[in-house]
């Protein structure tokens, strides 16, 4: 009750009572919207300072004349005004006004009406990202903003992939710069999504080039929320969820699996090869996702108070989310605390401005290789053997049977060399904990009427803990055979090597990160209307900031005693050594100018150039380390022209255009070096009688001078809004060109240097189109509904590669084979491979045919592209891009009483990705899939696409597929109650449904696959080894405003 | 009120002046890398050298190596298991090798990459100051040794090649570089001390007698006899070298750098062990009994050789057969393959990743029969040097030896040291030997490597080999 409280405290300061005269004039202002009503509202009579205000049940009470005209003004809605007459009860139902209130956008330092916005930005309010619940608001805004391509995980605390416009840059950072209340940051993990009032895009360079050199990958602007002028509202939301996997592949069970591996093994022949016995002697039929994966549970608990009064507002927030991983024992909880002020001084010319916020996570991570391996391992292998140990990939290869059980001259091997994954699981033992601390200050001067003075610090710092402690003894003991006493086996083992850490009992290691960043912004900014058509708009200003001012400590101790409370360094076995390092990064500092100037005449021709001059530290070592990026955009309202003023339906139409430049500051380095090292490495040689170890030396990588990256970008765009506003929608088309990206390039090989070196060394061109759509319709009062379509389409291209630097390779599937080739006229990175053409029926056909090494029957043939004879990297063909070259968002909504539904779905495509969980086998002894062993080839004539049991593992077009996909990523069913339980205004009741359906034809786990190092495009972004499966999350939520 | 507003913009006024003027800001220095200029760090011209020996170390000769220069032969076949490629080696063994051959391309950028550092070592340490002026010479020439023994490699695998030092697309024709490696070798050769006059801690660097001898093997491909005939001589007259008695001990660490060696690459067995990255692994007997990858094993077709010739010293020093036991006592067992190459075997380090093996690239046998060849073309006595060679494995003297004679001498002597199937195109007798081997031999395409194709996506303009 203590809200009550508030409530009732800020009722008196807002109720105001009008002295009384003649008549009395009385009534209730409600939103049309929610029919909530509406305190603090503004009532004027025209024309006089006489007026009084809404108190907190929206009630308010003026004595007028008859003739008088009473005015209902309040932020946000539109202003209503009617005659007294003779009236005494005047009700009052204000309609939102879109133009002023939800139509502000935010560009750099500053805003600007949405109708005079002459970039392209993309905009997304709170509303719609709570709509999916999730960790990091990223996560939510898939499909629904235009040219944003998200890549999701749907792995605990995975951040996901961010590409705005396509990828631009071979070997500098792609990662987009986030903006929080106008604070540089790297990411935004550390935000409770609740806590965000807007996020808005920039996406064309005319837009993003204020911020220079941290610009060309998109800018993502975050605004958090702050008190409104009126009650205080305290607002309170929980859900919990389930989830499961989405897209389980089905897999071989025992039998399938015998027989698979028993052609196999016929097929390769010879002395060492064996049989399996039958599944039905077999001691297992393990389906290993079931063993692996858990029901996950998810949770979050968000508390929000706000409110504003004429001097300062204020917003309060406290959010816990918990979710769980699918694998057993995975979990990630996360604190977030946010308080959010403004205050305002000297008759509001002084406004001082907090936003502080802090992120507290813990998560217990568990290996994603998990995944591969409960894919590889037989299901004749069982989670655990009757005597408690983890199975094992055992088989008795004289009997065929699983297990490592042998009588008198059978032998032991092994099916394959994958190991247990709940095993993997359950000895990954990992704690990680974070503290992220947000803190911004902002003083907003206005020294006239037209100049606005701001400066502005924020500053982030992070903590992170991570604890590993690994038993050694534990996986010795289970891992070795069974039969033995391998407990005493590594007791032996430790006393014979008492110092060796490999026989140590466990491991224990911690490592501490710290990390700072700081902006300081200091501009002017201008804003005056003369002949009330000409409103020039002025910005200077100068920013300094640091960033990745890194600090990293980690110590490795052996030998604690093995529960958990004593898992400190200090309690470390004595025979052993500890190991410690300690380092500090080179940090970043930047120092930058930055200006604006907008022209606008009559809201009809509108005009903007941007310039930033940037100086960043890492670029000391050039001549001129300072940067210019210009920018500039034009608009044209075509609907203030005469000839279009009046057409009947079309409400809004602008064509709007620009161009500029933005950096890449994040690019790689060079450094001069001697090659040297103390061990056995290619520089040192051994010379004299007794061969002496001697120690030589190398010159490292040649260095080439480094600088930023410029992209070059046009944009067109078009903009309207008609039918009433029903129909509003965007066109945007663009060209972006990064010139002389940066490759990490091979030395020519017959060159005398032997290192990989950086150097710029091609351009990299984005060319797309965006269209947002949305329809919008009340058909009555009780029944409204709109469907929104977001599309995008980007084509990707490598163009003037230098001589030499062309064919450097990527997508490395770790057994040695590459899938991914960067060459003049493809898409970055794009596939590179053999094409598969069929399947070997027999031996003859392998004779009279080109072929690859020795294949036999059963494996697939690949073709000799160029008709020569022979196969070999010649023949390889490019196909085309792991990133999707579409995306497509639509949502749908229904309000029918108080009943709310809605319906969203995200798909791409147009890209390739490589399964190469089936692809890739090592040993022939891995499990399959259970479609694998349906269709394989199972001797001439049987099928001509897929191959047998005995298999090459040459990446190849085979397991490339299409990566298209829809997913209809949340469905929700809501019902609301408005002012039915007393002292609860409104009640929202809801159950979502996140990804519970995929369309796909692709046949593994999940078609998104960020791949590793961030996504790194030469990397395995698009290839599925061990990927994070989608998965499908039943919540149940409720949202309460009091 | 007023006044206070004056008061606050003098103040951000003042601000703004500080953050603005501020330049020196962005001078951040290094502290996650220690720049050279501050690392302290003075590499020495003998580093530099080192460094090229170095390369000798990396994995590229104890892998591709193999497959260029022996498994591809009648000598040995590819061995391990039948699904064990070793990459391309089974293409290799077929005679099926292609332009992306992983071997083919990683010893032609290993011997390029040797080139670079020679150049760069020299380079360096002509214009290293205050140095010992006969070290520098010395240094010098070695490094010109190193550089033509690389040529030389490169020439003989792929025909005309670049000269690095003068373009890297053009292909130098084989008489050019061929000129460019005499050139190298005669600067060698006066620069160097002869074997006898190094101090013991310098033992395995090049010689005097390094570079004579491997002058007589590159005009030996030149066909340029006489030339080849003295410079064997040279080697043989300058009484640093003599057969030693055994020829099964040739290959034991015992005999290393010992009298018959004019070249070998050095590796250490103990700690720090520093060996040609698992040359002895990758060789080694496979199977339970074994201890390594059991690849290059020699063939059906070089035991039969060894049997015709009645020539058993060379044939159990060379070959490791299944279940015998070998020389220090070790029981082979039941291994995978019949047959392993005992030239790679390390007594001590058996199949460690680095272990005591050095590889003999020149001996004083090979100077013999270099000899022998040529005096043949040039009227010499072509049996004595021979014969020498024959006596010391118990072998009847041949009276008159036929070019065809010292061919098959060749064989048996360097079985699997690296040479025959440069040799058998040298001698053009590689379309037979491989049609005896039952593999198909292209004229005019196989008697050359291909351009490895990679090198060809990065330089379009050069020219590949014919038939490829």
């Amino acid at each position: 009750m203590k809200a009550r409280l508030v409530l009732f405290l800020f009722f008196l300061f807002s109720y105001a009572v009008s002295q009384a005269q003649e008549s009395t004039v009385t009534g209730t202002v409600t939103n049309a919207e929610d029919n909530m009503p509406v305190p603090g509202v503004n009532v004027l009579i025209k024309g006089t300072t006489r007026g009084t205000s809404t108190d907190f049940d929206g009630k308010y009470s003026i004595t007028a004349k008859s003739d008088e005209i009473l005015e209902f003004s309040y932020v946000g809605f539109k202003k209503q005004s009617f005659t007294v007459g003779s009236q005494t009860v005047v009700n009052v139902t204000l309609q939102n006004d879109i133009e002023s209130l939800s139509e502000i956008v935010v560009i750099g330092y500053g805003t600007q009406k949405r109708s005079e916005v002459t970039g392209a930005i993309s905009s997304i309010k709170s509303e719609e990202l709570l709509k999916q619940p999730a960790l990091n608001a990223t996560q939510s805004i898939q499909g629904k903003l235009s040219g944003v391509n998200i890549v999701n995980s749907d792995a605990p605390g995975a951040v996901p992939k961010v590409v705005i416009r396509g990828v631009g840059t071979a070997s500098a950072g792609e990662q987009v710069l986030y903006i929080v209340d106008g604070i540089q940051v790297t990411g935004i993990t550390n935000i409770n999504p609740a806590d965000i009032e807007t996020m808005d895009v920039l996406k064309d360079a005319s837009s993003t080039a204020i911020y220079g050199m941290d610009a060309a990958n998109g800018v993502v602007i975050i605004t958090t929320k702050k008190g409104k002028k009126g009650q205080t509202k305290i607002e309170l939301s929980s859900f919990y969820g389930a989830k499961t996997i989405l897209n389980q592949v089905r897999m071989a069970d025992a039998n399938q699996y015998v027989t698979y591996f028993n052609e196999n093994q016929t097929a390769i022949g010879g002395d060492n090869s064996y049989q399996l016995a039958p599944a039905s002697q077999q001691p297992a039929n393990t389906d290993w996702y079931d063993a692996l994966i858990d029901v996950g549970f998810s949770n979050s608990n968000n508390v929000a108070l706000s409110g504003a009064g004429d001097m300062s507002s204020y917003y309060f927030s406290f959010n816990n989310y918990n979710e769980d991983g699918i694998l057993k024992d995975q979990d990630l909880s996360r604190n977030t605390l946010r308080l959010n002020n403004t205050f305002n001084f000297f008759d509001n010319k002084l406004k001082i401005t907090s936003s502080i916020s802090g992120a507290f996570t813990k998560s217990t991570p568990k290996p994603f290789g998990a995944f591969n391996e409960a894919y590889r391992q037989a299901p004749i292998v069982p989670v655990f053997y009757p005597d408690g140990h983890f199975g094992t990939n055992d088989v008795n290869r004289t009997t065929g049977v699983q297990g490592f059980l042998a009588g008198l001259g059978e032998t032991i091997g092994g099916l394959n060399s994958v190991g247990n994954p709940v095993a993997n699981v359950f000895f990954s033992n990992n704690k990680n904990k974070a503290t992220d601390l947000q803190g911004i200050i902002e003083a907003e001067l206005k020294i006239t009427d037209f100049l606005k003075f701001t400066s502005r610090v924020g500053m982030t710092k992070a903590y992170g803990r991570e604890r590993v402690f690994n038993d050694i003894r534990g996986r010795y003991v289970v891992a070795g055979d069974p039969v033995s006493d391998t407990d005493q086996q590594f007791q032996n083992l430790q006393d014979a090597n008492p110092n060796n850490t490999q026989y140590a009992n466990n491991s224990l290691r911690y490592t501490m990160t710290e990390n700072f960043s700081y902006n300081w912004d200091n501009f002017l900014s201008f804003d005056k209307t003369f002949n009330e058509k000409h409103t020039i708009g002025a910005l200077a200003g100068i920013t300094k900031g640091k960033r990745d001012d890194f600090y990293f400590a980690e110590t490795t101790a052996y030998g604690v005693p093995s529960q958990e409370q004593y898992w400190s360094i200090e309690f470390a076995n004595g025979n052993y050594d500890n190991v410690s390092t300690q380092r500090f990064s080179t940090y970043t500092t930047q120092l930058s100018y930055f200006g604006r100037l907008q022209y606008n005449y009559d809201g009809k021709y509108l005009a903007q150039v941007n310039i930033r001059r940037d100086g960043v530290s890492t670029f000391k070592d050039n001549a001129e380390y300072f940067g210019n990026f210009p920018s500039f955009s034009l608009g044209w309202v075509l609907t203030e022209e005469n000839f279009l003023k009046d057409v009947n339906g079309l409400d809004f139409l602008k064509l709007r255009g620009g161009w500029g430049e933005v950096g890449n500051s994040r690019v790689p380095f060079n450094q001069f070096r001697f090659n040297t090292n103390s061990g056995s490495n290619n520089v040192n040689y051994v010379f004299g009688v007794n061969q002496d170890f001697v120690l030589g030396a190398s010159l490292g990588a040649q260095v080439f001078p480094i600088s930023w990256e410029v992209t070059e970008e046009t944009n067109i765009g078009l903009e309207f809004r008609m039918l009433d506003s029903r129909l509003a929608g965007s066109v945007d088309l663009y060209d972006r060109r990064t010139n002389d990206a940066i490759l990490q390039v091979r030395p020519v090989l017959n060159s005398p240097n032997d290192a990989n070196f950086f150097d710029s060394g091609a351009d990299i061109t984005n060319k797309g189109v965006e269209v947002e759509l949305n329809w919008r319709d009340d058909i009555n009062d009780n029944l409204s509904y709109n469907i929104g379509v977001v599309y995008s389409y980007n084509k990707n291209n490598v163009e003037n590669v230098k001589p030499a630097y062309d064919g450097q390779i990527g997508g490395s599937l770790n057994n040695g084979q590459i899938t991914k080739r960067l060459q003049d006229g493809q898409p970055l990175y794009a596939w590179w491979m053999y094409e598969a053409e069929g399947v070997w029926q027999n031996q003859a056909e392998i004779d009279n045919n080109p072929r690859v090494g020795s294949p036999k029957p059963g494996h697939l043939r690949y073709k000799d592209q160029n008709d020569d004879g022979v196969i070999d990297d010649r023949d390889k063909k490019f196909f085309g891009s792991y990133l999707p070259t579409y995306n497509l968002g639509l949502t749908l909504g229904l309000n029918y009483k108080n009943i709310d539904f809605s319906v969203d779905a995200f798909g791409a495509g147009g890209n390739k990705i490589y399964n190469g969980l089936k692809g890739t086998r090592i040993d022939g002894g891995e499990n399959i899939t259970a479609d694998v062993f349906n269709e394989r080839w199972t001797g001439e004539g049987s099928t001509n696409v897929n191959p047998g049991a005995n298999r090459d593992a040459i990446a190849s077009s085979y397991y490339l597929e299409d990566g298209d996909y829809l997913r209809i990523n949340n469905m929700t069913l809501g019902y609301t109650l408005k002012n039915v339980i007393p002292d609860i205004s409104r009640i929202r009741l809801y159950l979502t449904v996140q990804n519970p359906f995929l369309f796909t034809n692709y046949s593994g786990f999940t078609p998104e696959l960020v791949g590793n190092e961030d996504g790194a495009p030469e990397e395995r972004a698009g290839i599925e080894l061990s990927a994070y499966p989608n998965t499908k999350t039943f919540l149940f939520g409720v949202n309460i405003e009091l | 009120m007023k006044i206070n507003i004056k008061k606050i913009s003098l103040l951000l006024a003042t601000l703004i002046v500080i953050v603005g003027c501020d330049e020196d800001y962005l001078e951040v220095d290094s502290r996650d890398d220690i720049e050279f200029e501050d690392s302290g760090e003075v590499v020495t011209p003998e580093e530099m050298v080192t460094g090229v020996y170095g390369r000798f170390t990396g994995f590229s000769y104890a892998f591709s190596y193999l497959g260029v220069s022996e498994i591809i032969s009648d000598n040995s076949d590819k061995g391990s298991s039948p699904g064990d490629t070793g990459g391309d080696k089974n293409l290799l063994d077929d005679l099926t090798h292609t332009t992306s051959s992983s071997s083919i391309r990683a010893m032609w950028e290993e011997w390029y990459k040797s080139i670079g550092r020679a150049t760069i070592a020299i380079d360096y340490t002509q214009n290293y100051e205050n140095y010992d002026a006969n070290l520098k010479s010395r240094l010098i020439g070695e490094a010109k040794f190193l550089r033509a023994l690389h040529y030389f490699w490169l020439v003989r695998s792929f025909g005309d090649v670049p000269i690095q030092e003068v373009d890297l697309v053009e292909r130098a024709p084989e008489s050019e570089v061929y000129a460019y490696i005499i050139n190298d070798l005669q600067d060698a050769i006066s620069a160097l001390p002869v074997k006898s006059s190094y101090a013991p801690k310098d033992v395995g660097r090049a010689t005097k007698g390094s570079a004579q001898g491997l002058l007589a093997k590159v005009y030996l491909y030149q066909e340029n006899w006489q030339a080849a005939y003295d410079a064997a001589n040279e080697v043989i007259a300058s009484n640093q070298y003599d057969l030693h008695p055994n020829y099964a001990e040739i290959w034991r660490a015992s005999t290393e750098n010992g009298m018959e060696s004019l070249f070998e690459i050095q590796g250490r067995g103990e700690t720090i062990n520093h060996g040609i990255q698992q040359y002895s692994q990758t060789q080694g007997a496979r199977g339970s009994t074994g201890w390594g990858w059991g690849f290059n094993t020699p063939s059906e077709n070089l035991l039969n050789a060894f049997d015709a010739a009645g020539d058993d010293v060379r044939r159990d020093a060379t070959i490791i057969f299944r279940g015998e036991t070998l020389w220090d006592g070790r029981v082979v067992g039941e291994t995978e393959n019949p047959m392993y190459n005992e030239k790679a075997y390390s007594s001590l380090n058996v199949g460690d990743g680095d272990g005591d093996k050095n590889i003999r690239v020149l001996r004083y046998a090979e100077i013999l029969l270099i000899q022998a060849e040529a005096a043949t073309h040039i009227n010499q006595d072509a049996a004595t040097p021979l014969n020498l060679v024959r006596e010391r494995v118990g072998l009847a003297p041949i009276a008159a030896p036929t070019v065809q004679q010292i061919w098959n001498e060749r064989r048996l002597e360097l079985a699997m040291e690296h040479d025959r199937w440069f040799d058998l195109n040298r001698t053009g007798q590689a379309a037979a030997a491989m049609a005896a081997d039952g593999k198909t031999f292209v004229n005019g395409k196989h008697e050359l490597f291909p351009i490895p194709n990679d090198q060809l996506i990065q330089t379009p303009e050069m020219v590949q080999n014919p038939g490829w």
